[in-house]
């Protein structure tokens, strides 16, 4: 009686087992989603917008920092980056500006396109400039996704199109 | 339920359908060791599937509040995994058991602390650095602190518990790597001069890479530590190309290695002792370099297809002691596979390439490139560990002494892969959020 219920329970643990494994597997069929996207962050893997140096075509559609928390500016609106330089700060001449916020240098940071991928630079605010939630020290690559914050105002950059 | 059906399921009622099957596992494992132990059925066994089931349910629970378009797959299969490690030990000794519930439970309640406080995995990269001292002050502790166990000096002890460090040193060293690579990659990868004809980056960007490698021998030599060292290794070479794309690196880092083992086989005798017991370890079956890996060999043997079943393999002398020393930390896989054969060690290596999968998955939908970078760092710890730990028990490998990741006894290793689960499933939110 205690053998037979023991090869029950042995082999009904076997059987959920591969039950178990066989759900979650089933779903990789499925699982197509980004499937040609990589994990490798690197230029030529699909990941990196242009390299610099092998291609400075100028994008069709230029990149965008589009907000997403602001006290000052609407939500959804943009910074257009079309222009080589593009000042962010409280400074009427700035392309973005962000007047109203105490946080805000005047000239706060640049955002510069290097052969169409656009980096970011803090010009020494008093408050940093933030990269992913990182403040950033150095002229820092931006790439698809990223979140750039300047004082209150969070903005997400979206690449442009390159034709 | 047909299978079509579970797919349309709401992700987060997938994950309850898969933790409950989990339960039913634990359930029917629980009530086999039992009942081949007394020779008749006792309500034991349902009380500690009751309380493995609330702990899962109410990390289920938060995760739903919490995480909702998180990744539905990663907690069940660490239900699963953490399952047969309990049913194991809980057939080795059944107050080690009560132990590893404990940890279990604790393990569940850091992946909860994880995922409430860095649901936002971005607030993490603001800490890399604070992560990598911390990392860094572990390991030195275990160094100068450490108590020597088997030979190696990987614990310390406080307030009467024992803590192996490493364990919590690799998450933190991942975390740091991520946020180090993510800032540095464009130079790394950008050759800075030609060597011989080969692009490499400027001395001063990659000094911590090269650091990290000296560290890892390092930690061999002073912790007399094999597994972690060639751990901590990988993971650092895996994350730099993944970083880099560039197989350079990787093709200097094997050389490295092979520079580092073959100094490693002259200064530490332990070393020494593992290359044999690999290679000839019928030479002297008694002997210290062979005698564990032996008795593996015997029980895994003894296991066949499938299994000598739950409570009836021969794990045991006849003192109570295992047969395999160590046999429910390190060696827990030669245990399963003898109670539940090839095809249930089978189904173990399936649930850990289920659960690499999720974590590279999680990597590659992820959108900032610390999400990559930490994702794949951590399925990179994970996967290789196992690789490591049951290669070496199944005499692929010299033998590491590293543990089964979920499924082995101990504290440590416990709660710190829970806390690698809960990681992931922070990256997995963000990567599948609806999106702005």
């Amino acid at each position: 009686m205690v053998d037979q219920a023991l090869l029950l329970l042995r082999i009904g643990v076997l059987v959920l087992l591969y039950l178990f494994v066989w759900r979650i597997a089933r779903t990789a069929i499925r699982d197509v989603r980004g499937s040609s996207e990589s994990m490798i962050l690197s230029p030529g893997h699909g990941f990196d917008p242009q390299p610099a140096s092998i291609a400075p075509s100028k994008p069709a559609t230029p990149g965008r920092l589009v907000v997403v928390e602001s006290d000052i500016l609407p939500i959804g609106a943009a910074v257009v980056l079309d222009q080589p330089e593009v000042l962010l700060g409280r400074d009427p001449h700035a392309a973005a500006v962000l007047d109203g916020d105490g946080f805000v240098s005047g000239r706060h940071a640049m955002v510069r396109l290097r052969g169409g991928s656009p980096t970011v630079s803090d010009l020494g605010s008093t408050n940093g400039t933030y990269v992913n939630g990182g403040r950033i020290a150095a002229e820092t690559p931006l790439f698809e996704g990223d979140e750039v914050a300047v004082g209150s105002t969070r903005m997400i950059y979206e690449p442009g199109t390159t034709q | 339920m047909p299978d079509r059906g579970f797919l349309r399921l709401p992700t987060r009622n997938r994950e309850l359908a898969l933790i409950a099957l989990a339960l039913l596992i634990a359930t029917a494992g629980f009530a086999a060791v039992q009942l081949a132990r007394a020779q008749e059925f006792a309500s034991s066994p349902l009380i500690a599937a009751a309380f493995f089931a609330g702990a899962y349910l109410i990390a289920h629970l938060v995760v739903r509040i919490t995480l909702p378009d998180a990744d539905p797959y990663l907690l069940p299969i660490t239900a699963v995994l953490t399952a047969l490690g309990l049913i194991e030990i809980y057939r080795i000794d059944a107050k080690l058991a009560r132990d590893q519930g404990l940890w279990i439970v604790l393990g569940l309640v850091l992946f909860v602390g994880v995922i409430v406080a860095f649901r936002d995995i971005r607030r993490l990269e603001t800490l890399r650095y604070t992560c990598g001292a911390v990392a860094v002050v572990l390991l030195l502790a275990t160094i100068v602190l450490g108590s020597e166990v088997n030979g190696a000096r990987l614990w310390i002890r406080v307030a009467g518990l024992q803590i192996q460090p490493g364990e919590f040193a690799k998450i933190l060293l991942v975390i740091f790597l991520a946020g180090y690579l993510r800032e540095r990659r464009e130079v790394l990868a950008a050759p800075a001069r030609k060597v011989l004809g080969i692009g490499v980056p400027a001395l001063r960007h990659s000094l911590p890479l090269l650091i990290i490698a000296g560290a890892s021998l390092v930690l061999l030599v002073a912790m007399n530590d094999l597994g972690s060292s060639l751990l901590f290794y990988v993971i650092a070479l895996a994350m730099l190309y993944i970083a880099t794309g560039r197989l350079l690196f990787v093709g200097l880092g094997a050389g490295l290695f092979a520079l580092g083992a073959t100094a490693a086989l002259q200064i530490t005798p332990r070393v020494q002792t593992r290359i044999d017991g690999w290679l000839h370890p019928w030479a002297d079956e008694q002997a210290q370099c062979c005698y564990q890996i032996t008795q593996s060999i015997y029980t895994i043997a003894d296991g066949g297809v499938l299994g000598a079943g739950f409570g009836r393999g021969v794990i045991l002398n006849s003192g109570g002691g295992t047969i395999i020393p160590y046999a429910q930390t390190d060696f827990i896989y030669s245990v399963i596979a003898n109670e539940m054969g090839l095809v249930g060690a089978t189904a173990v290596i399936l649930l850990y390439l289920l659960l690499a999968w999720r974590g590279f998955r999680i990597a590659t939908t992820a959108d900032d490139g610390f999400s990559k970078l930490l994702a794949a760092g951590l399925a990179t710890a994970v996967a290789f560990q196992v690789f490591v730990i049951v290669g070496g028990v199944i005499r692929l490998l010299p033998l590491t002494g590293l543990t089964l990741p979920f499924v082995s006894y101990g504290g440590s290793s416990v709660t710190a892969n829970f806390a690698i689960a809960g990681l992931l499933l922070c990256i997995s939110q963000r990567a599948n959020r609806e999106r702005v």
